[in-house]
């Protein structure tokens, strides 16, 4: 068996090698932490779109994205529950009020999202099995991830929401997002309307005649886009009719406003590039530092015959060995990073398959960028001049 | 005699090494000044405007959180108040979100809207100091246009007509305010035109309180007194602190200071770990002589010591070009974001880096040179 040289190479200096895999690592972490917060605050903006229940969303033209206060005629949502293919219309209405935190007694705003409780307008199991004590009077849903400024989050808590007496008589999950910084309600349409249809002069008053999104649920076997499109035609002009999934949905939408319109991409990808490139320094100090300690044992090497392809080669070998090693560790710190940011931002953070490959792939690359860069040193090995000193 | 540099000399000694050291420190530097670059720039944008808001004090509900969550609060207040001696003028300011219509692509933006009165000198921008302009603004359905604004508004010339709310409205003048982190753009009227746009709401309800005191008056002390003389529902700030009572909002309760402050943390620790690999591998090089020098006399204090100093080397050999870097690359995000991200070297910043560099490499120096001190000269001779 050959002698696996770059393994035994890393491995000479334990504590060294632990320092090396350290670094990688963090260069990991800087990598998956600014890349995390990127890929955060743009799925946070979708993932109550992606929650609600239906194929098919109206919303009013002007509903440029989740933050603007229009609503739309609910008579648009029976008109298009006329159509083939439509099996139901749910009416979701929204609006920010002011809640009390019961703790602190200081106000802070949060969404309420209300819609009739028999409806399957959000069919998570923790919003369902809430269902009847939402058609009590003046009840709520609060979100256990919402900020911590809201106080407590938890069934049984009386407070005041929009100067008015709330009772939370349950709790679901959905965490925070531009639109909605400190956290959502979710309550009956019945209750929304004891809140919010009469409030003073200087704020909206709703009514059921308004509504700001509108759910179709499509009959199995329909096909969507024609639906969409049926429907664009037939409706009135002062609604928008867009799919919920596909890349000219409500959900890549609501995305791309905000990929558009902040600088969130800029700024985080500035920063993942710079850890990158941290990344590359870290390894090549590791691998450079290791070259210089064996240098005669490479000139050694070279004397006795073994071209500079092999030397590249175990270099090379090195630098896939600590990309390796030194990922598994990063990764799992950047868990809990995630873990830890989540909780207290209340924003989502999702470590899909896609994106730890798509990392794994930057260290790979940073790993062998450093490697390429320490190994020249190497291939200059002269014996002759190693051993002359 | 002058002493032996040792601690330079042992950095010196392997030019590569010392090299990539520096790159290291030079980048944990860097990715500092951009983390607090980036949460400074947001931050300065929230709160810029209030430096063209022609107030000492300032009038604001308790429940407001930042200037586009206000609650509003009744006017007679800042009438209140007008009453205290040592206060010249009090205005009131209107605020809210209308929506745009872009007149080329039809398409509507929520854009903010600022309402005053026309005879009060509220803002402190030129252009709206002008007598004509301020005429413009009297007349009906007239608004005054933020130049930055989002393109995505649409033309923003004077004359251009188009749709606020559904209600038709001529631009008549421009100005240069920014609307920070919760605008895309700002609209400055009259408002009696506020009253139009935003009916039903009326003016006896203001978003904010300007006071502006006679010469000489003592802000603190006034503030005190309408502080007392006014009820609970309004809180007074100066300046400075209603500025600052904002930027601690926008850091502690949304996600922006968390994020950075994070990044800042992670940049530093990492930075943390590249000071030790090089310290320790130094160590670990010269492991003999350091033995030697024990050896022959020198007391553990006198290794610690070089270690400290090849550490604090490195931490200003690092910062210089971290530094010079960091503002290439603030011009450099300034430019890429069209300016809407104005990142600007703060003293404070230089300084409060270079203080976390220090620390930062001391605190590597500190855990490797265990290994100096404990060398004992009879085992690494043996």
């Amino acid at each position: 068996m050959r002698t696996p040289l770059a393994l035994l190479n890393l491995i000479h200096d334990r504590k060294k090698f632990l320092t090396s895999l350290a670094g990688v690592a963090f260069a990991v972490l800087l990598m998956f932490l600014f890349n995390g917060f990127k890929n955060a605050l743009y799925d946070s903006q979708t993932q109550l779109l992606e929650k609600f229940n239906g194929e098919i969303v109206i919303i009013n033209r002007l509903k440029e994205n989740m933050f603007v206060p229009r609503s739309f005629a609910r008579r648009r949502l029976y008109q298009a529950r006329a159509f083939d293919g439509v099996e139901a219309a749910f009416a979701v209405y929204t609006s920010d009020a002011r809640w009390k935190n019961p703790e602190t007694k200081q106000t802070r705003p949060v969404r309420v999202i209300a819609y009739n409780p028999s409806e399957p307008v959000l069919p998570t199991a923790d919003i369902l099995a809430h269902r009847d004590d939402l058609t009590m009077l003046n009840t709520a849903l609060i979100d256990r991830r919402a900020r911590a400024e809201v106080g407590p989050r938890e069934a049984g808590i009386i407070t005041e929401l929009a100067d008015r007496e709330i009772r939370i008589v349950g709790t679901f999950s959905l965490g925070t997002d531009f639109a909605a910084g400190n956290g959502n309600l979710i309550m009956s349409d019945q209750n929304f309307l004891r809140y919010f249809a009469f409030r003073g002069p200087e704020e909206d008053e709703r009514s059921f005649a308004t509504v700001d999104l509108g759910l179709l649920k499509v009959a199995p076997g329909t096909n969507v886009q024609q639906l969409v499109q049926t429907l664009r035609e037939q409706l009135p002009q002062d609604i928008l009719v867009l799919s919920k999934d596909g890349p000219d949905g409500f959900v890549m939408r609501e995305r791309q406003y905000w990929e558009e319109n902040t600088n969130i991409g800029f700024v985080f990808s500035l920063l993942t590039t710079m850890g990158f490139v941290v990344g590359i320094i870290l390894v090549y100090q590791i691998l450079y530092t290791d070259v210089a300690d064996h240098w005669s044992e490479y000139a050694t090497l070279k004397a006795m015959g073994y071209d500079n392809l092999f030397l590249f080669g175990v270099v090379m070998q090195e630098a896939i060995i600590l990309s390796v090693l030194g990922f598994i560790p990063g990764f799992l710190v950047s868990a809990m990073f995630y873990n830890l940011a989540a909780g207290v931002t209340g924003l989502i953070f999702r470590m899909t398959l896609e994106r730890v490959v798509s990392i794994y792939i930057m260290t790979f690359i940073m790993c062998l960028v450093s490697g390429a860069i320490a190994v020249r040193k190497v291939q200059a090995t002269d014996p002759a001049e190693v051993f002359g000193l | 005699m002058k002493r032996v540099p040792l601690a330079w000399y042992n950095l010196r000694h392997d030019r590569t090494r010392l090299g990539v050291a520096i790159a290291g420190v030079t980048f944990a530097v860097l990715l500092m000044f951009m983390n607090l670059g980036f949460l400074g720039a947001l931050v300065d944008t929230t709160t810029n405007f209030y430096n063209q808001f022609n107030g000492d004090l300032f009038l604001l509900s308790p429940e407001s959180l930042e200037i586009s969550t206000t609650k509003a609060f009744p006017r007679e207040r800042l009438y209140q108040a007008a009453g205290i001696e040592g206060v010249e003028r009090v205005m009131p300011l209107y605020a809210e979100y209308a929506l745009w219509k872009n007149p080329e692509t039809g398409v509507s933006r929520a854009i903010f809207v600022y309402g005053f009165n026309p005879n009060d000198p509220v803002f402190l921008m030129p252009e709206l100091q002008e007598p004509d302009g301020l005429r413009a603004l009297r007349q009906p359905n007239t608004t005054f246009i933020d130049q930055r604004s989002r393109p995505e508004f649409g033309p923003q010339t004077i004359g251009l007509e188009t749709e606020a709310d559904r209600r038709q409205i001529t631009v008549v003048g421009q100005y240069s305010l920014g609307g920070g982190f919760a605008a895309d753009g700002t609209l400055i009227m009259s408002d009696q035109n506020f009253r139009r746009y935003f009916d039903p709401r009326p003016l006896e309800q203001i978003n904010l309180g300007l006071v502006l005191l006679e010469p000489g008056a003592n802000p603190q002390r006034i503030k005190a007194v309408i502080d007392r003389r006014l009820p609970t529902d309004v809180n007074v700030y100066t300046k400075a602190e209603v500025i600052q009572r904002e930027s601690i909002y926008w850091i502690r309760t949304t996600s922006i200071g968390f994020i950075f402050s994070l990044g800042v943390l992670v940049s530093f620790i990492v930075g943390t770990v590249i000071v030790y690999q090089i310290l320790y591998t130094d160590i670990q090089d010269h492991l003999r002589e350091y033995a030697t020098l024990k050896a022959i006399g020198y007391s553990s204090k006198y290794l610690f010591t070089v270690v400290l100093q090849e550490a604090v080397i490195l931490s200003l050999m690092g910062y210089v070009p971290g530094l010079i870097l960091a503002l290439g690359l603030y011009e450099l995000a300034l430019n890429a974001t069209a300016g809407t991200l104005p990142m600007k070297m703060t003293f404070f910043r230089v300084v409060f880096v270079l203080g976390l560099t220090i620390l930062m490499c001391s605190f590597s120096g500190l855990i490797s040179v265990r290994k100096a001190t404990t060398a004992d000269p009879a085992e690494v001779f043996a």
